[in-house]
């Protein structure tokens, strides 16, 4: 075993046993904090909401099976009308891929 | 700045939509090029700025289900993604993942199981940032000194490369065997592969973490895989673990909808410009990058428990500063040398 690969060993050793009691120490404590931690609520006041604000908070409230599929069709078309839009400004700018090879 | 300030009815606080869209661009930016979620940066980042930790999570979720979308489609176009291996990952990640919630579940009846997952992230970060900044400098010296090929030079024959750990694993002949052809990988036993990434799964669900940055290294160290298609083959893996938290945190109610499409502007822009990075950095260079960032991440992380231990909120702060400062830092590196390489391959193209 070589010397550089000793001393790397040994020094990764020493960082980890002098983090052991700080670390344990430090999950103690947060753990202690997240039982102090209040409830979050599960409803939205509508009361001084408009506009979309308040068409969310309605779904939200009412039916929280379409608001979870409204969620995830959203993000599934803005991520990829997003990606075609940069895509188009960075071919535009010379920034074109392709096929690439594979060097490490 | 208060100019930005929009209401988010879900969360139920006031945040600024520049903050947002800075959040999403530099852990876009970090994503694409590196083919991990980047939950590790934006849920402390916006649990920081004022978010509640379960929306914190749900709305980091949405964005990388939405911005993994534009990132993978790119990667497949380059040629980066092993959608063979892609997929095995995928299923034996699964099982390693309940597997690992079981035994959380399982020792959380037995007591403290805190201090437990939090020494392991700790242990983790340290053990691959220091395994992957090993091999940056002991298996790449002439490189890093600029001396090229000097065995051929000097008209002697190559010295040998030592064997690698994905080597050795591809010498065990456990039947059936598998190739990924993709990947450059001829022949290894289909038991080891799910054995790995059962095991990273497991860590996944054990840590409570995505598992991007742990199945990236194990997809080079372990399997073997080329570096810049373990970042594509990882992406893609992370794309389905985006759309089902995406879907069962929003479920569960803990989606900030508003917030998720404000960062997924940043997020889609910085995604595109991460994974083109990949064309123009070399492998070797990938994994420096992601050694450090990993590197400064364990930082953040200790400076956060110091601040739990001692409730000195400066270390609080400076966990923050770290982790937003190698966010952005990162992201700098990487815009630069995107726009050094294009502007290299300009020059040769006259």
């Amino acid at each position: 075993m070589s010397l550089k690969r000793i001393l790397s060993t040994a020094l990764l050793s020493i960082v980890l046993v002098c983090t052991i009691p700080v670390v344990d120490q430090a999950a103690r404590t947060a753990i202690a904090s997240e039982k102090q931690e209040t409830a979050l609520s599960m409803t939205i006041d509508t009361k001084k909401l408009s506009g979309i604000n308040l068409v969310i908070a309605r779904m939200y409230n009412e039916d929280r099976v379409l608001y979870a599929a409204m969620v995830t069709i959203v993000m599934a078309v803005l991520g990829t009308v997003l990606a075609f839009l940069t895509d188009l400004v960075l071919k535009a700018l010379g920034l074109e891929v392709s096929r690439i090879s594979h060097r490490e | 700045m208060d100019f930005f300030n929009i209401y988010l009815p879900v969360a139920g606080i006031e945040f600024n939509a520049l903050l947002l869209v800075l959040i999403g661009f530099c852990v876009g930016v970090l994503g694409g090029f590196f083919g991990v979620g980047g939950g590790w940066i934006v849920t402390p980042a916006l649990n920081i700025f004022g978010f509640h930790m379960a929306f914190a999570i749900g709305t980091d979720l949405a964005n990388i289900f939405g911005q993994s979308i534009g990132a993978t489609k790119k990667h497949h176009k380059m040629g980066n993604i092993d959608w063979k291996l892609g997929t095995i990952s995928i299923v034996a990640s699964i099982a390693g993942l309940e597997g690992g919630s079981q035994v959380v579940l399982l020792l959380e009846k037995a007591g403290d199981i805190g201090s437990i997952v939090r020494w392991c992230y700790l242990f983790l970060m340290i053990g691959l940032s220091s395994l992957m900044f090993y091999d940056y400098f002991s298996r790449n010296p002439k490189k890093a000194a600029g001396i090229h090929d000097q065995s051929k030079l000097a008209g002697q024959i190559p010295q040998r490369e030592k064997a690698t750990i994905a080597d050795r694993l591809h010498r065990i002949n456990i039947p059936p065997m598998i190739s990924f052809p993709d990947s450059g990988i001829k022949s290894v036993s289909l038991w080891i592969v799910l054995a790995i990434f059962a095991f990273t799964g497991f860590l996944s669900g054990f840590l409570g973490v995505g598992g991007g940055f742990i199945r990236m290294p194990a997809l080079v160290y372990l399997i073997g895989v080329p570096t810049s298609i373990a970042v594509g083959t990882d992406l893609m893996s992370v794309l389905f673990s985006g759309a089902y938290g995406c879907l069962t945190y929003s479920l569960k109610g803990r989606v900030e909808i508003i917030a998720a499409f404000i960062m997924l502007i940043g997020a889609s822009i910085g995604a595109q410009i991460g994974a083109t990075a990949v064309k123009y950095i070399k492998g070797y260079g990938i994994r420096l990058l992601f050694a450090l960032m990993i590197a400064f991440a364990g930082c953040s992380i200790a400076l956060e428990q110091i601040y739990k231990i001692t409730g000195n909120e400066a270390y609080q702060g400076a966990a923050g500063i770290v982790l937003m400062g190698t966010a952005v830092t990162m992201t700098l590196i990487i815009v630069i040398r995107l726009m050094a390489g294009f502007r290299r391959e300009q020059i040769m193209k006259m």
